[in-house]
């Protein structure tokens, strides 16, 4: 074993909670209103029931091997080099989302918060603080996303008490005015966002205790992620409108730059910056270290950590290279890369291990 | 320029960190490995501070993604 940490199951609920918040917290509300307009939230409820059914097909998939991670049972069902060859490419799939997870960092904080400093700047400083809880391990990285967790729920108690007095409910009228379709339109990009990618927590899976609870916590920190970007996206429609939301790129930031209270307590929307760092952190934090212990689990290394220097050295190249501007980002990668292949690491890939798994398992069983 | 020097200073300190353990532990895979990635990530680094166009990995992921639904799915 590489890792020797063990996490109990109400911290790794916190961790799927905090990686399904993530960067979707920010990003969600605008991607969903862009097509399904004033029904975005039911697009939303729609892409959070989906996401449920994903993440009961990963847990599945990890209870066939309760003590592997994915990339050692895909080795074990596929064999040893297709198996390797897979690896490889879902170690690529969580780098690069790495690599995109980060350069949302560095493209919120230098368009919203700090203009004139240099995005390297940022990625460096962010990068520093994500190699040192990749180092330290995932036992470490449970226990502070347990700590943060209460900071978080705080956080967006407060950010919605203090909006919701400028609630405007036709606003989220006429509901449904163009029928269903625009709604799954919208919600796809949504599945693939934050949860196809869940499919991550199969490298962290066999690392919590009692491996029968794991499946239920799985589910419990998605829906509870998931509830939080449904409320979100909500409240960024009855709030801030379609126009606004689908014009804004960081609907929920916009959200909070509203709160007015008597006058007095005004542009308080760092809460919801601070909301973003924590959950942000993790969810770069959990693709890093699942991205090194997967190449050292490929490579048959007897040590992951010595890998993370240099790939955060990497990662740093790699997040400035890969898009060349945030229009980019918002505009060509949805379509070009995160929903191709999150459909390919997200859905095919375990739909594939789980069908020959079990063909395996009906011939051995034949065959006694 | 700077940047490049910056780079060298940091791929040095993270060597003195990482390569006596693995020294001592004898694990000579995992040293190659390291030193492996250690250059890539060091020249990667150098290129992008001095401004040289590295080629988006993402683009030749997206050729193919376009390729795979074109003659499959027909989209």
């Amino acid at each position: 074993m590489l890792e020797n940490g063990k996490i109990g199951g109400r911290q790794f609920t916190v961790l799927v909670f905090m990686y399904t918040t993530g960067s979707s917290l920010l990003l969600a509300p605008s991607l969903l209103t862009s097509s399904a307009k004033q029904d975005a939230w039911l697009a939303a409820i729609f892409g959070v029931g989906v996401g449920l059914l994903l993440a009961y097909l990963y847990q599945t998939l990890g209870n066939l091997y309760p003590n592997m991670t994915l990339v050692e049972y895909s080795e074990e069902i596929l064999g040893k080099w297709i198996g390797k060859a897979v690896s490889l490419l879902f170690f690529t799939f969580i780098f690069f989302l790495a690599a995109f997870v980060l350069r949302n960092i560095g493209d919120f904080i230098t368009t919203q918060i700090m203009p004139e400093t240099p995005i390297q700047t940022i990625h460096i400083l962010f990068l520093i603080v994500v190699m040192v809880g990749a180092r330290l391990g995932i036992e470490p990285l449970a226990r502070s996303a347990e700590i943060l967790f209460p900071w978080f729920l705080v956080l967006f108690l407060l950010l919605v008490i203090f909006v919701s007095p400028q609630m405007e409910l036709q606003k989220i009228q006429p509901v449904l005015e163009e029928g269903m379709a625009p709604v799954m339109k919208a919600s796809l990009p949504f599945i693939s966002f934050p949860f196809l990618e869940l499919i991550i927590f199969l490298m962290i899976l066999p690392y919590v205790n009692r491996s029968k609870e794991a499946g239920k916590s799985f589910l419990t920190g998605t829906w509870m992620g998931g509830v939080v970007i449904i409320v979100l996206t909500t409240l960024a429609i009855l709030i801030l409108g379609t126009d606004l939301t689908t014009r804004n790129l960081y609907p929920s930031y916009a959200l909070a730059k509203k709160i007015n209270i008597g006058d007095f307590i005004q542009r308080i929307e760092a809460i919801v910056a601070g909301m973003w760092f924590i959950s942000i952190f993790f969810k770069l934090t959990i693709c890093f270290y699942a991205s090194t212990l997967s190449l050292a689990q490929i490579l048959k290394l007897k040590e992951y950590r010595i890998l993370v220097f240099p790939l955060g050295l990497i990662l740093l190249a790699l997040s400035l290279v890969i898009s060349p501007n945030i229009v980019y980002t918002i505009t060509v990668t949805p379509n070009a890369w995160a929903i191709p292949s999150g459909l390919t690491y997200g859905l095919f890939l375990p739909l594939l291990l789980l069908g020959v798994a079990t063909v395996r398992r009906i011939r051995s069983a034949n065959k006694r | 320029m700077w940047a490049s020097v910056g780079i060298m200073v940091i791929v040095i300190i993270i060597m003195i960190i990482e390569v006596p353990p693995l020294l001592k532990k004898r694990l000579k895979k995992e040293l190659w490995v390291f030193g492996i990635l250690l250059l890539l990530g060091a020249g990667l680094n150098i290129a992008e501070g001095l401004h040289i166009d590295i080629p988006n990995p993402l683009d030749g992921i997206a050729i193919i993604y376009r390729l795979i639904s074109y003659n499959i799915f027909g989209l």
